[in-house]
């Protein structure tokens, strides 16, 4: 157990325990030497609870002749790397603080995020003040150090840590799902790329052992690095992993009789280096290779944890968390990460007019016509209401309800939404609604009351409520209750994405977009305004929430010209005072990694677009 | 009036001497040859303005052709440009296939095993042959002499037969790899070689017979379509058509590549710049080309035939279906490509037609940024204009046929 234990997860992993080298006061201000330390009573873990305090030793040694020259830039560490001099926080960490001046030393167990293990040996790198070869994961940086990452010595180290983690590693890339983002793959290419030189059998074990309901491991594929065992103990607080065995007979597992069922399984999945721990929703789906990423917002709660859409040709296949320090760090929970499926399943595609027998396929224009007379009739009486639905976006709620106040002449809308569910001790929260805050801003900013849901079915079953533009298709209570409280309506106008109980009841039913079909923005429970970028676009007839209410005012004779969302958020944004000073454009984040000209772009995150004009591969049994 | 009628007609161009001749109503037509032509060599348009049989003006317009070569080489791998490159200069696609390889090499570092250069040079002066044999019927063919045409054509499609067997392809050959090549001679290949050759040999000797002392092909061949040297030289003229004008000049003895500082063979050199001379260049390196794939296979000494490293060349099959590596290493190379290292490289060899350059430009992963063709023929093609105009329509046909201008390797 340590000190962090019963505290609140905030996506670090917890502190190093007290006594070990790098909280010694030396490593914050730049020791000289910090490896081996300068206090032999501060000698690492094992060294008693309460650490000894050097015997008064000035952080910077007096520049006397005998003594050791001041830090060059004082307050930071200067180090020569490859030759080239860099500047460094002395709490960074050396594998990250060499990216700055163009070194890249290869690792598998080191997570920025997460405690230094140091099992992995690939990051070894040759340094002065050291004989052997040193993990640059867990070395400090000293003043004056010069670090060796590309000469033969540390070539050779890297060589023989990957034919080692390479030779009992199963003959799996055709199979594994890992392939084409599988750093083994990755670094063999470019550290070792000579043949085997085993002879004999590898070890065998475990294949496809189901850890819980997200998570499959493949055992032979593990390299033992431990990053899924620290993660789940540090970051998510529930320590179901563990590392069994002893040498090279060492094997990860969950503990007899329990499950890997927390929360946050799925990002063992993204942190493992190959293909050992895998998400069983996404396996065998797709080849990484053919997908495209786009950075996006997660919809499952209200947290808006960043995420990247993985998509080919029209179809979700995933969602990956994208860093983000201030919300999740690196981190997705699973329920946030399935919930890509309600993009693609059971989506409305095309106008549909009327209940029940009358119902006949339309067009756009056509439906919206008859919107529109229906509504022109009610406008400003009581016998009309809107519903507005928290999981629509900014620019769907600000073009929707500036109809509803200037087209509509209401003063007040009702709030759908998705029903409350559990909350988690880290990101999940039970509020399962992108962009209630948003809402709840926009309604204000237009002046509009907001009313809950409990009291448009009074008011529908009191008869007040006649007519109801429903914006958004989710609703806090069961749909077939919602159903039949909704065909007392004499007319329904519904925009949804997906299908449901409710959409039967509809007299004029408009297919609506997702989040990832349109550009757009969501406000998270703590008020952060995050922007989403569009992966691919809707089917047949389908069009954002704005869109629809854009062609609804344009029939009302609304003078309305928007055509993308940016417009819908130049137009209306500034009344709210809130997303006034949101920067729509700097804040959205970029579709390529690399600005400029890219021959074969590449995308968001870093790696090939994919196929993504092109659609699953027509390939036989597929 | 009769008398003023008179005094017109007296005075009339000194160059109507007999007044039976009614006075020709000339003007300068413009005429279209091409692009859809038998004797436009593949999509060109040559726009001639004409003075009765005089070619005033000729404009050739180029691009029908144009597939976006450089285009769809940045969206591939290294090796994935190489049947991009067959289509080039279709006539000789290994010699451009092999080109390019020579340019990547040069970028990469690489020094290919010997056994490897030998074969280059064997299949490339096989396709040098054929690239000659197709230019020679083809003249004869477009003068009207249809039997060398198919004499020519004949010893084409036993190269043909050849080549199909070491690359599985009668045109589109795809022959080589970065780092070497990518199958080895099939058995008995080299036997049947060369008695190709020694039929080829009878063939051209038809074709000589046919062509060389023709009093018809002689007339309309010498003296036609002459390029002086300075201009040859101007226009970027290389290959058969600048050493017509007398210029020594070869990338083979130049700058020799590959084993050829092996191989016995001569330059032949022209001197009048004119038809002729270029026809009976083509004629001479057949012959030279012939001694060359001779020696070369016999010489070639036994040995792999791609270099032995993964970052480069696939692994053997055993390997990748056996071990991790090799599976790795080939699914890295297969889905990512060979990782040339940054920067550019401009790279020749002799083609047939003259200087194939290319300009290569990597950015470090596994696929081209630029790959830019620098082709014989485009160079050649400009010149012809200052060769054709003043001369009369009938010398154009031989003119582009001897300059042998391949429109897939001049635009693209």
């Amino acid at each position: 157990m340590s000190e962090s234990d019963g505290k609140k997860p905030d996506g670090n992993a917890q502190p190093p325990p007290p006594g070990s080298p790098t909280i010694h006061p030396a490593a914050k201000t730049g020791p000289s030497p910090s490896n081996p330390p300068p206090s032999p009573t501060a000698s690492g873990p094992r060294a008693g609870i309460e650490h000894q305090p050097p015997a008064a030793k000035p952080p910077t040694p007096p520049p006397t002749p005998g003594g050791k020259p001041a830090p060059k830039h004082p307050g930071f560490v200067t180090v020569t790397v490859d030759g080239k001099e860099l500047v460094a926080k002395p709490s960074e960490n050396m594998v990250d603080a060499v990216k700055k001046v163009g070194a890249d030393i290869p690792y598998y167990c080191y997570h920025q995020r997460l405690s230094i293990a140091a099992n992995c040996r690939m990051c070894l790198v040759e340094v002065s003040n050291s004989a052997k070869l040193v993990p640059a994961c867990q070395t400090p940086m000293a003043e004056g150090m010069v670090i060796q990452t590309k000469n033969p010595r540390v070539q050779e180290s890297q060589r023989a840590v990957l034919e080692f983690l390479l030779l009992n590693h199963p003959v799996d890339c055709s199979i594994c799902d890992q392939a084409g983002e599988c750093k083994l793959q990755d670094y063999y290419q470019l550290h070792d790329y000579r043949s085997s030189r085993l002879e004999g059998e590898k070890v065998m074990r475990t294949k496809r052992k189901v850890l819980g309901p997200l998570v499959v491991l493949d055992q032979e594929r593990c390299i033992q690095c431990t990053r899924c065992v620290r993660f789940m103990a540090e970051v998510a607080k529930e320590p179901q992993l563990g590392m069994f065995g002893r040498g090279s007979a060492e094997y990860i597992d969950t503990f007899p009789g329990k499950q890997l069922d927390s929360n946050y399984s799925g990002n063992t999945v993204d942190i493992c280096p190959v293909g050992a721990l895998l998400n069983r929703d996404f396996r065998f789906r797709a080849r990484s290779w053919f997908l495209s990423a786009a950075p996006s917002v997660c919809t499952g709660c209200s947290r808006g944890c960043n995420t990247f859409v993985d998509f080919m040709g029209q179809d979700t296949y995933r969602y990956r968390p994208r860093d983000n320090e201030q919300i999740n760090k690196s981190w997705m929970c699973d329920q946030g990460r399935l919930s890509y499926k309600y993009v693609n399943q059971q989506r409305l595609a095309a106008v549909l007019i009327g209940r029940g027998e009358d119902r006949r396929e339309a067009t756009a224009a056509e439906a919206l016509k008859s919107v529109a007379e229906q509504f022109k009739a009610l406008a400003g009486t009581e016998g009309l209401a809107v519903l507005a639905s928290p999981v629509a976006s900014n620019e769907d709620l600000l073009a929707t309800l500036s109809f509803a106040r200037d087209a509509l002449g209401l003063r007040s809308v009702y709030v759908a939404g998705r029903h409350e569910g559990p909350g988690d001790h880290y990101l999940m929260t039970p509020d399962k609604n992108p962009n209630r805050k948003g809402l709840e801003w926009i309604a204000r900013g237009l002046e509009l009351t907001l009313k809950p849901f409990s009291e448009l079915g009074q008011a529908i079953n009191a008869g007040k409520v006649k007519a109801l533009y429903a914006v958004g298709g989710e609703v806090p209570v069961d749909p077939t209750l919602v159903a039949h409280g909704f065909g007392r309506l004499e007319y329904l106008v519904l925009q949804s994405s997906n299908e449901s109980a409710i959409t039967a009841q509809a007299h004029v039913l408009l297919p609506s977009a997702v989040h990832v079909e349109d550009e757009g923005s969501f406000t998270n429970l703590d008020g952060v305004t995050q922007r989403f970028r569009r992966a691919y676009p809707g089917r047949a007839e389908v069009r954002s929430h704005w869109a629809w209410a854009v062609a609804l005012a344009q029939e009302f004779g609304f003078p309305w010209t928007q055509t993308s969302a940016r417009d819908v958020f130049r137009e209306w944004a500034p009344r709210i005072p809130e997303l006034a000073t949101f920067d729509w454009d700097g804040a959205a984040p970029p579709l390529k990694v690399t600005r400029g000209l890219n021959p074969l772009a590449t995308g968001a995150d870093g790696r090939p677009p994919g196929y993504r004009e092109f659609g699953p591969p027509r390939v036989r049994g597929i | 009036m009769a008398h003023a009628d008179e005094r017109e007609i007296e005075e009339r161009p000194p160059e109507e001497d007999s007044e039976l001749e009614a006075h020709l109503q000339t003007r300068r037509m413009m005429i279209n040859l091409g692009p859809s032509h038998p004797a436009m060599h593949g999509t060109v348009r040559m726009r001639v303005e004409l003075e009765g049989e005089t070619i005033v003006r000729a404009d050739p317009e180029i691009g029908f052709l144009h597939r976006g070569f450089q285009k769809s080489c940045e969206n591939v791998t290294w090796n994935q440009c190489l049947p991009y490159t067959d289509r080039l200069n279709y006539v000789s696609a290994i010699m451009n296939n092999l080109g390019f390889l020579k340019a990547v090499e040069k970028l990469v570092g690489l020094e290919i095993p010997e056994r490897a250069q030998y074969i280059r040079v064997a299949a490339s002066e096989l396709h040098r042959m054929h690239d000659h044999l197709t230019c020679v019927g083809a003249i004869g063919l477009e003068l009207g002499g249809f039997s060398a045409f198919l004499y020519a054509i004949e010893g084409r499609e036993l190269i043909m037969d050849r080549v199909s067997e070491l690359t599985g392809a009668r045109l589109t050959t795809t022959f080589g790899r970065v780092g070497g090549l990518n199958r080895d001679l099939p058995d008995g290949w080299i036997d049947r070689v060369n008695r190709t050759l020694d039929k080829i040999h009878e063939l051209l000797g038809e074709v000589d017979g046919l062509l060389t002392a023709n009093r018809i092909f002689v007339d309309r061949m010498r003296g036609t379509g002459v390029i002086t040297t300075q201009d040859a030289l101007d226009f970027g003229f290389t290959g058969p058509c600048l050493r017509a004008n007398g210029i020594n000049y070869d990338v083979r003895k130049a700058h020799p590549y590959w084993v050829y500082d092996r191989m016995n063979f001569d330059i032949p050199v022209g001197q009048n710049g004119d038809n002729y001379d270029r026809y009976l260049m083509r004629m001479e390196e057949l012959k030279q080309s012939e001694a060359i794939v001779r020696q070369a296979l016999k010489e070639a000494p036994p040995g792999p035939i791609i270099v032995d490293d993964w970052r480069v060349a696939l692994p053997p099959k055993a390997e990748v279906y056996g071990t991790i590596e090799g599976v790795i290493s080939h699914f890295k190379l297969v889905m990512e490509g060979v990782p040339v290292p940054p920067g550019e490289v401009y790279d020749c060899t002799e083609a047939a037609n003259g200087e194939l350059g290319w300009y290569l430009v990597s950015d470090g992963s596994g696929r081209p940024y630029k790959v830019h063709v620098r082709s014989p023929g485009f160079a050649i093609l400009s010149g012809v204009p200052r060769m054709i105009e003043g001369r009369m329509l009938a010398d154009l046909i031989p003119t582009f046929d001897t300059i042998n201008m391949i429109g897939g390797e001049v635009e693209q």
